[in-house]
């Protein structure tokens, strides 16, 4: 028997127990598991958060020990290459809003790869409500600084003729909003596919081990090798998985800090 | 049919990752006092181009 028989019908099995599925009540007024897992990140990220502010204070200003200063490393990254880098003089207002982004990405992202566990982002409904705060974070400060009308018209390049004037400027408004879904989908579907594709490994490693199982033989051995190659495959995608994480929550919180940048930028 | 489709879509997104190695490598090759802000950048190029082909392989699965 071939043990890729099985996979397609797997494969769908997997890909449903991915999408939302209700663990208390229903999909309207209920908790999926993506919200559950969510609300664990978000306690978590809480936790260390207070427990690091405990022994920041406890030990005054020389931080010792892995915790205190990891996560001081982790801040102080934050601050100085995605704040103080980008938006420049200004970095210390918009500090609170792209660490909390960051944090909040990264602990969802690093609670997903957890075996047995989801991501809180790996469902389009979070990273799209992250994705409307920060477009309307930096629509805000833009509009706060040039004025309602002054901000649409920055959104025009300067010193361009009439006509590619106005032409540029629907394609700036368009762009604009596709940043909107830009964020949102490249963040569900970094995390979805790399759950996918580390669900599917798992899944080889079991169906090619299942005729060793089941009957002892130098067929099912052999196939049973094959599984040895899936596993550690698996474990190379689980360590991808782990940079992506990271990657992802630095991704979406540098293009946030870049439009802020750009909405704040002064004319020129 | 999703398959090769798949397929096509991941071909962009290879050329885009290739493309930024290799500008990557050439850069560090010529300054290697810039690598580890190169790697950054390399590595965010790389995230952009690699997100394309997420987006295919995510609709294939779900359409």
């Amino acid at each position: 028997m071939n043990p890729l028989d099985k996979l397609s019908e797997e494969m769908d099995h997997l890909v449903s127990s991915l999408s939302s599925q209700p663990v208390v009540g229903d999909l309207n007024a209920g908790v999926t598991q993506y919200s559950f897992f969510l609300a664990i990140g978000v306690i978590l990220l809480l936790i260390l958060i207070f427990a690091f502010k405990n022994a920041q204070q406890k030990q005054g200003i020389a931080p010792k020990g892995f915790f205190v200063n990891g996560m001081e490393y982790l801040v102080e990254f934050v601050r100085d290459d995605l704040c103080k880098a980008l938006i420049g003089d200004e970095w210390r207002v918009h500090f609170p809003f792209i660490a909390s982004v960051f944090f909040f990405i990264l602990i969802n992202n690093i609670v997903g790869v957890i075996p047995g566990c989801k991501p809180g982002t790996g469902t389009i409904g979070v990273t799209a409500a992250v994705a409307l705060v920060s477009f309307c974070y930096f629509i805000y400060w833009g509009v706060k600084k040039h004025g309602v009308f002054g901000y649409i018209k920055s959104l025009a390049p300067q010193g361009v003729v009439f006509p590619m004037n106005a032409l540029v400027w629907v394609i700036e408004v368009f762009s604009t909003f596709l940043r909107l879904v830009t964020l949102a989908v490249r963040l569900f579907c970094n995390l979805f596919a790399g759950h996918v594709v580390m669900g599917t490994f798992a899944i080889l490693t079991s169906l090619f081990m299942e005729p060793l199982l089941q009957a002892v033989s130098a067929q099912s051995a052999l196939t049973a090798g094959a599984s040895v190659f899936w596993i550690i495959l698996l474990i190379v995608i689980y360590a991808v998985e782990l940079l992506v994480a990271a990657i992802q929550a630095y991704v979406f919180t540098l293009l946030s800090a870049v439009y802020v940048q750009l909405a704040v930028a002064d004319e020129h | 049919m999703n398959v090769i489709g798949y397929g096509i879509g991941v071909l962009g997104a290879g050329l885009g990752i290739g493309l930024a190695a290799f500008g990557a490598t050439s850069a560090m090759a010529r300054q290697p006092e810039v690598q580890g802000r190169l790697f950054t950048v390399f590595i965010l190029a790389s995230a952009f181009a690699e997100a394309l082909a997420l987006i295919g392989f995510v609709v294939t699965l779900i359409a």
